[in-house]
């Protein structure tokens, strides 16, 4: 059987055997543990069931394969209440997710409201992988941020995926801030094993309203990792998106914004590192669908010892969007050979009043600068690590916040 | 607002090379089988290895797909609606000389410009002329061959020289390569040979001219350029066809065989017939052309597009041997409906390969224009350099501009750098040329001048002053 088949045949199996098993939970307990998430199980279990898994002839597949979730991934991790894996304390409020469980108790910030509601996210689809999400929930998290409400402290969402053999666990976010809001949310994906984390996170940013996202992913080598990423502008909001990663043995990021409204202003940041074996590819894509929003995007991406980082970056301006103003730049380091990087910067334009631009290098550590180093007694090794860790720290050095930047310092320079 | 109506005037200026030549033809009846390439074949008197080639290239393009990647929109081409071979009667009996050549027919290169006695000519430039399915004339070849040259029609030379074709032909764009190029490869008509022998610089410039003339067929050329050791040769190409309402079909296969220490020079300015404002006619321009370059050579495309209704080509150069260099220099105007994919492969497999890539979009009107391109640093290009600039300019908010270029990195002591830009004609560049007394149209023509410079400064100096002339029409009425 061809791999597409064989793996859409995997994940309706696990997916039903989910529902099956979740089904007779709630019969056991009170009938008011439904919230809508059946439904949307089911909806996700059709259309995966209409849906082909891609392989490498699909264009936006094109240098990501499949074949590692053929290990059994697509089917749902064991229910846990606790983990023994750690993560970073950032400050503020943090709420753990475990294989897809969300905790008894949700945590309570003045003029935040949590809730278990599943908001459908079908439309914003981006691949065969959120209707895999879709029809493998256990649980969904909605957050939404009052009128006006400054929130000082971050969110701290740990996301633990955990198991001793191949299976997977679906996380849903959907984070509402409303018009005049201030909030700060930090999506931090943990684990240990070989699972598989189906992950899809919507963010919807009110008129005049500021958010910052953080999205570390720092799970295990042998981890996979397929998430997406909707970020949702109004009028004149304020985004700022922070994204950290070490790559594993899959790791797909399908980011999407809508400028949906004029005004509206993106920063994304972002750093990917894929060593031994690992892999990552992030498809970004900006669209920019009303007049006068600005967008600014810098991606460094660091590959090495067969390791493979693939970045696609995609600037959408729509007719009418006048005004636009968008720059990417994607700065690569190519260590050693075995290693690759593919980078494809797009630009699709249908304005003349706008400003793009985009930037992308691939080049390798500075033979100069390594001698430098050298000549003062540092190790070839640590020469190394000293300027891979010059080439993120910018990035590093401009997140807003502190104990975030100096914990990823610390946490990717280990990994270079 | 008056800048507004100026561009608009440019944007909409007539195209001049759309005339129709009344010469009898034998035309094919529309329609595409193994008759059909059996017919050309034979017409064409060749041997039959290369009937066999054909075939076999039918038998692939039968099962592949039409490839629908590219960012242009055209309703599905019935390829049975097509005629696959149309010559002038009078080309029939074989004409000896130039003075045995339909008088009609010089009449129409005359008419483009490119007279074909040879007294008459910018001496210095061989031209070989095709019209339709065939070569009327190729100019010059007793005075190339005193040094070696060979340039005549590709039917001729698998006569004459069937080794080079046999050993060349297809090694660089196989039959089975795409679906326009196994098409080419089963119906191909009439197109240029060239062989270089070591160490010759050709004494003059080598051109080919491309004319469609008659209705409902396709023009399926195909070139083949050796340049044997350390030799040197620059190669120009031109092309038009008649204004007509329907679309019309050219699917040519270009290939360049540049051997160690070789260099090869492709200029080409494609003006076929891009269609009226609405859309209606023009021609499909679907092309594969690509190089190999060997040690030490050098390949370097510089293409001005302006016309074709849809142009699909991607000219690329495989840097197969240690220190080969590869170029690619590109103006693509499109305007009213026309639609663009274009753009180029560096695909480096040697030690210190190099690579440049200069693309100017230009697009206005409700025309579609993106550049798309490939770079491949394979693990064994040590020292391997790349440098892409690719920039869009926008006149009107009704057109698009598109960039996909693909950037793949298998080699640590490669470099690769991209960059790309996207602006439109500003206000703040015209107002500082009308204000020093220059009318806008002039003004955006020289801002546009501007913009392609970098790549005119590229083309041999006949074909630069023709490309700037070229774009200063196709412009005409596109300012304001």
């Amino acid at each position: 059987m061809m791999l597409p088949d064989t793996l859409k045949e995997q994940a309706l199996a696990g997916a039903a055997l989910l529902d099956k098993e979740l089904q007779e939970q709630a019969k056991q307990q009170s009938p008011h543990a439904s919230n809508g998430l059946s439904a949307v199980r089911d909806a996700g279990r059709v259309a995966l069931a209409e849906q082909v898994f891609p392989d490498k002839k699909v264009e936006q597949w094109k240098y990501t394969s499949l074949l590692a979730l053929q290990n059994g991934h697509l089917k749902a991790l064991a229910d846990k209440t606790s983990s023994t894996v750690s993560a970073p304390d950032f400050g503020g409020v943090t709420l753990t997710i475990i294989n897809g469980r969300l905790p008894a108790l949700l945590p309570e910030i003045d003029g935040v409201t949590f809730s278990q509601e599943a908001v459908d996210q079908s439309a914003q689809a981006e691949s065969v992988f959120s209707h895999y999400n879709a029809a493998t929930l256990r649980a969904a998290l909605t957050i939404k941020v009052a009128k006006g409400t400054h929130v000082a402290e971050p969110l701290h969402l740990i996301i633990i995926s955990e198991s001793d053999s191949p299976a997977s666990a679906a996380v849903r976010l959907h984070i509402e801030a409303a018009d005049n809001s201030t909030f700060t949310v930090i999506e931090h994906y943990v684990g240990s094993g070989p699972t598989l984390c189906s992950s899809t996170t919507s963010l919807y940013a009110g008129a005049n309203s500021n958010v910052q996202h953080y999205r570390l992913q720092s799970e295990t080598p042998e981890s996979l990792h397929i998430g997406e990423l909707s970020i949702h502008q109004q009028r004149d909001s304020r985004v700022a998106s922070y994204q950290l990663m070490q790559a594993n043995t899959l790791r797909r990021n399908n980011v999407r914004v809508w400028m949906n409204e004029s005004g509206a202003d993106l920063v994304m940041r972002g750093v990917f590192i894929a060593r031994n074996k690992t892999h990552v590819d992030n498809q970004i894509c900006i669209e920019h669908a009303a007049p006068h929003c600005t967008s600014d995007q810098i991606f460094k991406g660091i590959a090495g010892e067969s390791g493979k980082a693939v970045f696609n970056g995609r600037i959408h301006i729509h007719p009418g969007a006048k005004g636009s103003d968008a720059k990417l730049s994607n700065k690569n380091l190519l260590l050693s050979n075995g290693a690759e990087i593919d980078s494809k910067p797009e630009l699709e334009i249908y304005n003349d009043d706008v400003k793009c631009a985009h930037g992308t290098t691939v080049g390798q550590m500075d033979s100069q600068q390594q001698f430098y180093l050298q000549s003062r007694g540092i190790s070839a090794e640590a020469a190394k690590r000293m300027l891979g860790v010059g080439f993120i720290n910018e990035l590093l050095m401009a997140l807003p916040n502190e104990r975030v930047a100096e914990w990823a310092r610390d946490w990717l320079s280990a990994s270079l | 607002m008056s800048n507004q109506a100026e561009l608009d005037k440019l944007v909409r200026s007539e195209y001049s090379a759309g005339f129709t030549t009344s010469v009898e033809s034998d035309t094919l009846p529309p329609g595409l089988n193994e008759g059909v390439i059996r017919f050309i074949s034979e017409k064409k008197g060749e041997p039959d290895w290369v009937l066999e080639w054909r075939l076999a290239a039918y038998k692939k393009w039968l099962e592949m797909k039409t490839p629908t990647w590219a960012h242009i929109h055209h309703p599905p081409i019935d390829f049975n609606e097509v005629s696959y071979y149309s010559a002038p009667r009078s080309m029939a009996d074989k004409p000896q000389s130039l003075d045995e050549v339909d008088p009609e027919l010089l009449r129409t290169y005359e008419k483009l410009g490119i007279p074909l006695h040879e007294q008459e000519m910018l001496a210095g430039v061989a031209v070989d002329a095709v019209f339709d399915s065939v070569s009327v004339a190729t100019t010059f070849r007793s005075k190339l061959k005193e040094s070696g040259v060979i340039f005549c029609p590709l039917s001729e030379a698998v006569h004459e020289y069937p080794e080079l074709i046999k050993k060349y032909l297809g090694s660089v764009v196989p039959q089975g390569d795409n679906y326009y190029a196994a098409l080419n490869s089963a119906v191909f008509s009439d197109g240029s040979f060239v062989y270089i022998p070591k160490g010759v610089r050709c004494p003059m410039e080598l051109s080919t001219y491309f004319r469609i003339n008659e209705a409902k067929t396709g023009q399926f050329e195909r070139t083949l350029i050796i340049a044997d050791e350390g030799s040197h040769v620059s190669y120009l190409e031109g092309c038009t066809a008649p204004q007509r309402d329907e679309n019309q079909l050219h699917a040519a296969v270009v290939e360049l065989i540049a051997l160690p220490g070789a260099t090869i020079k492709y200029s080409t300015v494609q003006n076929w017939y891009p269609g009226d404002a609405e859309g209606r006619g023009g021609i499909y321009n679907f092309v594969t052309k690509r190089g190999v370059c060997h040690d030490n050579a050098k390949i370097s495309w510089t293409q001005v597009e302006t016309g074709s209704a849809i142009t699909w080509k991607y000219p690329s150069v495989i840097l197969r041997g240690d220190n080969s260099i590869g170029e690619f220099y590109s103006v693509a105007l499109t305007r009213n409906r026309q639609q663009a994919d274009t753009g180029t492969k560096m695909i480096h497999l040697g030690k210190n390969t190099k690579s440049t890539i200069i693309s100017k979009g230009i697009s206005a009107g409700r025309s579609e224009n993106a550049y798309r391109g490939l770079v491949r640093i394979s693990p064994r290009a040590e020292n391997a350099r790349n440098f892409t600039q690719c920039d869009s300019l926008l006149i009107g908010d009704q057109c698009g501009a598109h960039t996909f270029p693909y950037i793949e990195s298998r080699n640590p002591s490669a470099t690769l750098e991209h960059e790309a830009t996207t602006s439109k004609v500003s206000d703040d560049q015209l107002f500082l040329c009308r204000q020093r007394g220059i009318d806008p149209e002039k003004a955006v023509s020289m801002i546009v001048n501007g913009f392609c410079k970098e790549v005119f400064k590229e083309l041999p100096m006949e074909f630069a002053v023709e490309a700037g002339k070229l774009l200063e029409v196709s412009l005409e009425g596109s300012v304001g």
